[in-house]
């Protein structure tokens, strides 16, 4: 017994073998089991949002179409913690690179407030989380690893508590508006909230409307972001048709009919 | 006795301990604040609505990691220094070390509330909120730690087996860097997704089972024998213990993201260490009791004693109630709710903070050469004050646990689970003016007595 009892042994044995017995257990090995996985940053979320015509992308060109003015001073802003750089006149539209410096400056304020302290992001494959958060039918699915596999979850925000609801679903549930006036006052849409308001995330433009700020826009892009890639993709119902692309239009709307069977 | 506390003099560094013991309260005291405030929020009375550097979101961050890394590292740092010395007859490293890296500290602490509430610059990882950039600094803060503390048991192991706070302190200084190593910077860097997820979980708890845990029954295994003038009851059960906490506390970590997207083996490995835990943690239990057989009478007037067979009762009950909540059908109905609030503060205030602040009190009045505390009205007072608003806050958050968890399983617009909340959460605030009153009378008590000039309390002085 008196070996056991020295420095020397509790340190190897306990400090560190046992430690890393542990760890091999509880991440290593399944960071090993899911090593196929594959890691996406912030420009490849961007692209799949427009490619995938995900809610995320639209909602994204619906806060430009609402709030010119920010959008302009989005591309302009710069921000060292989060890589926010400026992104020139020319390409200050929206596109993948301003989707992607939303998301980033989006991600950052959220983090930085602790809204995931408040706020989980994880729905759980038990007590009737994948009926409340979400649609039925349209963003049910529990959560699952490859939705986290990307640099907006590194480290992860599944969260601790919920004092408010679930986010990682949000995409389906509220719309543009309803985002802008909860997260300058919460009360405006949710009496009996106990959520702080942010006015520091708005200002006013040059008509004296209150309208997001840069960090704003962008933190509002970021939870319209969430779960967008769970939403079945809006179809456009503006359809332009011409002689040239009739054909085109007859057979995508086919195809539409046919998904939606 | 004047040549015994002469050499102790030279053993303990006197000034390094009043130092970390007092900035541990202030900032005990500063952490509370931020609490009872976050918990104004809740009730809808935050005094400080729409200031951005206030805001209770950032206010939250300050609380949970300046109870780590203000409160509790440095009571913990300032009783280190007054106890190893002490049980294994070696001085600690260096006195200049000991200095700089008290000053790192507080630094270090100043720094993340400025990153925190004013530049935006939080950590994402629960109890590692420090800013990202600070992490590699701690980590080489824990190893000077590692060198300071190491040393005198390094020292006492060429001579014999150690007490048994020797090994718990010894592993604890092993694990510290290395599990804030990982917490911080595996998830940021190396991980993504469901296994960053069980890097930041296994952090969690590797905090609190690995660096609090050990540290304090170190303490606890050498304050209570020194109050008592007696003996643990069986050295066995230290040994059972120990070695139980240091092979299955490591792995319990998982625990905390149960039904998430981490593989179930590691879900299940998590459930069953925490279970086994518990046994590990009752054996220690068994020992306390055991030893306080016979000397019980001793609670009724030793006030610091009294704090520790709370605390160590606190624990008992934190773990037994872990061993059931942990399963994954108790998850169900409690994860994301506040019944794991109610549990982490009974551990956290009504253990980890009542002992520490029961051996401060044994310690204070010896550093300033004084016989008692100033008062013990005050100390009586802060006592009860403490323990009773923790406990009520314990029962108050576990059934606002309980009615959360049913009610969103019912289906019910989420409004309604908030509203149905409030009145738990207005009592949450007044069991916070308790333990506030409670700790600021401590601290008065602590001022006088160590400013007092002569000052003792008569009563206090007939029962030491």
């Amino acid at each position: 017994m008196g070996k056991m009892e020295r420095f020397s042994f509790v340190a190897l044995v306990a400090g560190i073998l046992f430690f890393l017995f542990a760890d091999f257990i509880s991440w290593a090995l399944p960071m090993f089991v899911l090593k196929d996985i594959p890691k996406k940053s912030v420009e490849d979320l961007a692209a799949e949002a427009i490619s995938r015509n995900s809610t995320a992308w639209s909602d994204f060109k619906k806060l430009a179409r609402y709030y010119p003015e920010t959008f302009k001073k989005l591309c302009q802003y710069e921000e060292a913690f989060s890589g926010a750089k400026k992104i020139p006149e020319n390409e200050c539209k929206p596109n993948g690179k301003t989707l992607a410096k939303a998301l980033r400056i989006g991600h950052r304020w959220y983090v930085a407030e602790g809204c995931w302290n408040c706020h989980s992001q994880m729905i759980r494959p038990v007590s009737n989380e994948t009926l409340r958060f979400g649609i039925p039918g349209v963003s049910n699915t529990v959560s699952y690893p490859s939705e986290y596999n990307n640099e907006l979850q590194a480290p992860v925000l599944w969260g601790t508590k919920r004092i408010g609801p679930d986010l990682i679903r949000e995409a389906a549930v509220h719309n543009v508006g309803w985002q802008v006036a909860h997260l300058y006052n919460p009360i405006y849409t949710s009496p009996g909230s106990n959520m702080p308001p942010y006015p520091w995330y708005f200002t006013k433009d040059s008509k004296g409307n209150i309208v997001p700020n840069e960090r704003g826009f962008g933190l509002l892009t970021y939870i319209m972001w969430l779960g967008s890639w769970e939403v079945k993709p809006p179809k456009d119902f503006r359809i332009n048709i011409k002689a040239s692309n009739s054909a085109k239009v007859e057979e995508n709307g086919n195809k539409n009919l046919a998904e939606a069977k | 006795m004047a040549s015994n506390s002469q050499e102790l003099q030279n053993l303990v560094n006197y000034g390094l301990v009043k130092a970390h013991v007092a900035m541990g309260l202030i900032f005990f005291i500063i952490v509370a604040t931020m609490g009872f405030l976050y918990s104004l929020q809740l009730d809808g009375i935050y005094p400080f609505t729409g200031i951005e550097f206030l805001s209770p979101g950032r206010i939250r961050m300050i609380h949970t990691a300046g109870a780590a890394y203000g409160f509790l590292v440095n009571m913990f740092t300032g009783l280190l220094y007054w106890a190893v010395p002490r049980f294994t007859g070696y001085r600690i490293l260096s006195d200049k070390l000991g200095w700089f890296m008290f000053f790192a500290l507080q630094a270090a602490v100043l720094i993340t509330v400025i990153g925190v509430l004013f530049l935006g610059m939080a950590d994402n990882v629960e109890w590692g909120e420090t800013p990202w950039w600070l992490d590699p600094i701690i980590v080489f803060w824990l190893l000077l730690h590692l060198m300071q503390f190491g040393a005198p048991l390094f020292k006492a192991s060429q001579r014999g087996p150690l007490y048994v706070s020797g090994w718990y302190i010894s592993a604890m200084l092993i694990w510290t860097p290395l599990v804030v190593f990982m917490g911080n910077m595996i998830p940021r860097f190396w991980a993504v997704g469901s296994g960053a997820g069980a890097v930041q979980s296994t952090f969690i708890h590797d905090l609190v089972g690995l660096y609090v845990t050990p540290v304090a029954w170190g303490l606890m295994y050498y304050f209570v024998p020194v109050i008592m003038k007696k003996p643990m009851w069986s050295h066995g059960l230290s040994l059972l213990g120990f070695w139980g906490l240091a092979f299955f506390y490591p792995m319990n970590g998982v625990h905390h993201f149960l039904w998430s997207p981490i593989p179930m083996f590691a879900q299940y490995s998590a459930v069953f260490a925490t279970v086994a835990v518990e046994f590990a943690v009752t054996s220690v239990l068994i020992n306390f009791m055991m030893t306080l057989r016979g000397s019980a009478e001793q609670l009724k007037y030793n006030v610091p004693l009294r704090y520790m067979y709370t605390g160590a009762i606190f624990y008992w009950i934190t773990c037994f109630q872990c061993a059931f909540h942990v399963t994954l059908t108790f998850q169900k109905v409690i994860h994301f709710t506040d019944w794991v609030t109610g549990h982490a503060h009974l551990i956290m205030f009504g253990t980890f903070g009542l002992w520490v602040l029961g051996m401060a009190e044994y310690i204070w009045p010896k550093l300033f050469r004084k016989e008692t505390m100033y008062s013990k009205g005050l100390s009586e007072g802060a006592y009860w004050l403490l323990m009773i608003g923790v406990l009520a806050m314990f029962f108050d958050l576990t059934a606002a646990g309980l009615v959360q968890g049913f009610d969103w399983i019912g289906l019910n617009p989420w409004i309604d689970s908030v509203n149905f909340s409030k009145p738990f959460w207005y009592f949450r605030s007044v069991a916070g003016i308790m333990m506030i009153t409670g700790l600021l009378m401590y601290a008065l008590n602590f001022w006088k007595t160590a400013t007092a000039k002569t000052g003792l309390s008569a009563e206090l002085r007939a029962e030491t």
